[in-house]
């Protein structure tokens, strides 16, 4: 009799133990989960409230090489309700689809963030052939394009 | 027997209660946030929907060195005067005297109101000037010499 008392509390400190184990890796994947489903939620919604404007204007002359350095000058305008990097490795710029890292942007108007309803104005330094071309600005996600004539 | 069977299922289903708790806060968590963004962007775009301008004139005072521009607000929503940008020739403007109306201490700028810029710093005509508002909405012109 006490030979199947023994055996039965042995069946149930395992069986307790199988339980504790199976809940164990399953609460720890689901927990993995909810942080990643958090992350991304913050990630949406730092895309959806990311919002750029170039304002620079297209159809004047000094859009290139105003200062005779052979410099692309784009002003660029935060319409989103974020506050966005203005350093030139957050921001992502394509010029007639080459991707460039001699990229520089500084803050406008006395501002010391780039908030809502500030402008920076980007130098990108490339040498450019007289004819029609393109820019393009990642920013968080946004993505704007702007295009001029050398 | 009976007691593990019994055991075990209630730590499996407490262990599920929690994870389900866990669940649940992330997930709520994260469409909260993402559907304010998104209220946001629409509150943005309404904004923007409603915001027109029109850059009545530019003119480029040759004996006093002055950029005057006068913009008026034909949308149906109400501008911040200190969000709005110029351009002059592709330069970033800044440090100009504004005024609404001749109110130049107000920084509203409301529907059916003219805003007209001086600008004092500029040492030669631009040329071109280019006009945006807060919300992005621009309009640009060609400058009339006087």
């Amino acid at each position: 009799m006490a030979g199947v008392s023994a055996s039965h509390l042995i069946i149930f400190i395992a069986s307790m133990m199988v339980a504790a184990s199976v809940v164990g890796v399953f609460t720890d994947s689901v927990g993995q989960l909810s942080n990643a489903i958090e992350d991304q939620g913050v990630d949406v919604s730092s895309d959806v409230r990311s919002d750029i404007e170039i304002i620079s204007d297209s159809g004047s002359s000094a859009v290139y090489n105003s200062s005779g350095n052979d410099n692309i000058t784009l002003h660029v305008k935060n319409t989103g309700s974020s506050t966005l990097p203005a350093r030139g490795d957050q921001i992502d710029v394509l010029v007639d689809g080459m991707y460039q890292t001699d990229v520089t942007v500084t803050l406008l108007g006395g501002a010391d963030t780039w908030q809502q309803g500030e402008v920076v104005r980007i130098a990108i330094s490339r040498q450019l052939n007289p004819g029609d071309h393109r820019v393009k600005l990642i920013v968080n996600g946004d993505e704007e394009v702007f295009e001029f004539r050398t | 027997m009976g007691f593990s069977v019994s055991g075990s299922a209630a730590i499996v289903f407490a262990g599920m209660f929690i994870a389900f708790g866990m669940f649940h806060t992330a997930t709520t968590n994260g469409f909260e946030r993402v559907s304010e963004a998104q209220e946001d962007r629409t509150d943005r775009t309404l904004a923007q929907q409603n915001t027109a301008i029109d850059v009545t004139s530019a003119t480029w005072d040759s004996i006093d060195g002055e950029l005057t521009v006068t913009v008026n607000n034909t949308g149906a929503s109400s501008l911040a005067v200190s969000e709005v940008d110029l351009l002059a020739n592709n330069s970033y403007v800044s440090g100009y005297a504004t005024s609404v109306d001749g109110d130049s201490e107000t920084d509203l700028w409301l529907p059916q109101e003219q805003l007209t810029i001086t600008v004092a710093s500029l040492n030669d005509d631009p040329g071109r000037i280019k006009f945006v508002t807060g919300t992005g909405v621009a309009d640009s012109t060609t400058t009339e010499v006087v």
